[in-house]
């Protein structure tokens, strides 16, 4: 098996005052990796405007992009839409499901979807009281066991889970710490380290840190715009390493 | 006289929850009759915005505003994860 080359960003947050900027950023993609994944918040407000405007900026990518969609992009409840959007574009849009694809000689499994919050382990909300906060973590529980459904489901070469809220708290520091149940949940991790995969990349968390691993000893990745600093970062998996 | 932390709250929750800004991370901190926002946005006019939503939320408050827009590079060194 060779090499696989994955390009990876979340939250670029596009709106009309931005239009065809990051766009730019993205030439040449293709010379640097075999795959494009965004971790969600590529709107600001999830108008079905913005939306498009995202789907125009993705459109006709010279390399498979995947995509799953951020606590922004589900404001204005046009989620599906937003979706749709981006599938006429030619972008795989993830909904805590998988999807399996040939990337030269690599068969490439993602699985991902939003995610949710509700903590890490020690601290966390869990199933009990006000019917409130049960589907508080339920929503959480719900997108993990899909997620380990789907990876152990999949077939592939290598497997990569896309989130849009973070499965770990190592790539949150920098965030406060009172926030940390709103921007992730260690069920998440638990469900990865469960079904196993080579890769978790996220977002959502803009001031936190790039790299972690699961206690599972699965990698990390906060890959939003304001982390990384860079128009995307590129990661690379295979057995021997080398881009 | 409303206490500064809730002024500075409802500011936070007024740049959060106001359909021209919806914005989430922004600090806001209040020093006397100044207000002070910080944090990182996409794009210049998204700043300007926040500065008027939180000078609506706190008219006889002077808004510094601090807000930076995210600056990003061309992608960098790939990383090998083996």
């Amino acid at each position: 098996m060779t090499e696989l080359r994955i390009a990876a960003v979340g939250d670029i947050h596009l709106g009309e005052d931005v239009r065809g900027q990051y766009r730019k950023h993205l030439e040449g993609i293709e010379e640097r990796a075999d795959v494009f994944m965004l971790t969600g918040d590529l709107t600001r407000h999830g108008t079905l405007e913005e939306g498009r405007l995202v789907a125009e900026e993705l459109r006709g990518l010279p390399v498979p992009t995947i995509a799953v969609l951020g606590n922004h992009d589900y404001h204005s409840d046009l989620q599906y839409e937003i979706a749709a959007a981006l599938r006429d574009a030619g972008v795989i849009v993830l909904h805590d499901d998988g999807v399996v694809i040939q990337c030269g000689e690599v068969k490439l499994g993602v699985v991902g979807g939003k995610g949710f919050g509700g903590g890490y382990a020690g601290k966390c909300a869990s199933e009990f009281g006000e019917r409130e906060i049960k589907n508080f973590v339920a929503h959480t529980r719900y997108i993990a066991e899909s997620w380990k459904v789907a990876l152990k489901e999949m077939t592939a070469d290598l497997k990569v889970v896309l989130s849009h809220y973070s499965p770990i708290k190592e790539t949150l520091e920098g965030e406060p710490h009172e926030i940390y149940p709103f921007l992730g949940s260690y069920l998440l991790a638990e469900a990865v380290d469960t079904a196993g995969a080579d890769l978790i990349l996220h977002g959502h968390a803009h001031k936190g840190s790039e790299k972690g691993m699961t206690p599972g000893g699965i990698r990390v990745r906060n890959v939003a715009l304001p982390v990384l600093g860079r128009a995307y970062a590129v990661y690379c998996l295979g057995e021997n390493g080398a881009c | 006289m409303e206490a500064p932390q809730y002024v500075a709250a409802r500011v936070q929750a007024a740049l959060a929850e106001d359909g021209r800004t919806h914005e989430l991370g922004i600090r806001v901190d209040i020093r006397g009759d100044q207000l002070f926002l910080r944090g990182q946005v996409s794009g210049a006019e998204q700043r300007e915005r926040l500065g008027l939503v939180a000078h609506e939320a706190a008219p006889d408050l002077r808004v510094h505003n601090e807000i930076m827009v995210v600056e990003f590079t061309e992608p960098g060194e790939d990383e090998h994860l083996d």
